[in-house]
C-alpha cells in the first residue's frame, strides 16, 4: 500500500496503491487529514492502482468529501476507477454524487 | 462433498490481506470470473473486519476461521470467530437516499456482503462460535 501526495497550485493529488482494508485505511485517513488541515478543501484521489477499497476506507474518502463540500469551499475528485471498484462505489450510493474522471490529469485540471 | 479449505488466522487486521489471497485463489479454482472473485473478496474483508473489530473488540489475540467449499452450484465461505456475537438485524441499513453530506457512515459493512454474495446467513452458538455463511452462486458455463 501506497499513498503519493502532490500539491498543485488548486488542488492536493493522492495517488494510491495497493489494498486499502482496515489495516490500511487509517493511512488513508490520516493523509487526508493532513490536507484538510493544510486548508487543502481540493483533492483528487487517483484510484487506477488500486487492487482494493473496502468500506473502512469508503468511510475515510466520504468524511473527507463533507469536509471539503461544508460551505461548498471544495471538492473530492475521483480517477481511475476500475470496474470492480466502480460497482462498489454505485452500490454505496457515491456515484453520480462523487465526480469521477478518466484520469488524474483530468481531475486535477477540472478544479 | 467436496474438499473444504480453511484458513485460521488471529484477529488482527494485518492478517485481512493473507484472507484475501486465500479466498480469491480458492474462488477461481471453484470457477468464478473474476467479478464475481472481486465480489467475494470483499465480502469476507468486511466479514472478517466486522469479526476483529465487534465481535474481538479490536484484541488481536482471538481466533478467526475462514473456510471455504463448493456445494453444488455455490461457492461458499464460512467465517467463524469466538467474540461476543452480534444481531445483524439491529445495524441500521446505510440511508443511500439521504445526500451523501448529511448520510451517516455505519453498516457499509454490512450492506457489501448482503449486496455482493447472494445468501448471507448468521449463526451464534454458545461453544461452536458465531459463524457467517455466504453463497455465490457459480455461473454456468455456456456449452
Amino acid at each position: 500500500m501506497e499513498i503519493k501526495k502532490s500539491r498543485f497550485k488548486r488542488c492536493d493529488l493522492l495517488a494510491l496503491q495497493g489494498r486499502f482494508d482496515s489495516s490500511t485505511a487509517p493511512e488513508l485517513e490520516r493523509a487526508l487529514r493532513a490536507s484538510l488541515d493544510d486548508g487543502v478543501f481540493h483533492l483528487v484521489v487517483d484510484m487506477g492502482q488500486v487492487e482494493y477499497f473496502g468500506s473502512a476506507a469508503i468511510r475515510a474518502l466520504v468524511a473527507a468529501y463533507k469536509e471539503c463540500r461544508r460551505w461548498n469551499r471544495g471538492d473530492v475528485y475521483l480517477a481511475g476507477l476500475n470496474d470492480h471498484i466502480r460497482h462498489v462505489f454505485e452500490l454505496a450510493g457515491l456515484l453520480p454524487v462523487m465526480k469521477v474522471y478518466e484520469d488524474s490529469t483530468a481531475a486535477v485540471g477540472n478544479f | 462433498m467436496t474438499q473444504e479449505y480453511e484458513l485460521c488466522v488471529s484477529s488482527s487486521f494485518r492478517n485481512l490481506g493473507q484472507i484475501a489471497e486465500f479466498v480469491a485463489e480458492r474462488a477461481r479454482q471453484a470457477g468464478l470470473d473474476e467479478a464475481q472473485v472481486f465480489d467475494v473478496q470483499m465480502a469476507v474483508d468486511e466479514a472478517c473486519t466486522n469479526s476483529m473489530e465487534h465481535a474481538y473488540g479490536g484484541r488481536e489475540d482471538g481466533l478467526v476461521r475462514v473456510c471455504c467449499y463448493v456445494e453444488g452450484e455455490d461457492f461458499v465461505v464460512r467465517v467463524t470467530d469466538y467474540g461476543a456475537s452480534f444481531d445483524p438485524s439491529a445495524v441500521p441499513k446505510p440511508d443511500l437516499a439521504a445526500p451523501l453530506e448529511k448520510r451517516a457512515t455505519g453498516g457499509l459493512g454490512l450492506f457489501f456482503m448482503r449486496e455482493l454474495m447472494d445468501q448471507v446467513d448468521f449463526r451464534a452458538h454458545p461453544t461452536e462460535g458465531n459463524t457467517v455463511i455466504m453463497r455465490k452462486r457459480r455461473k454456468r458455463r455456456s456449452p
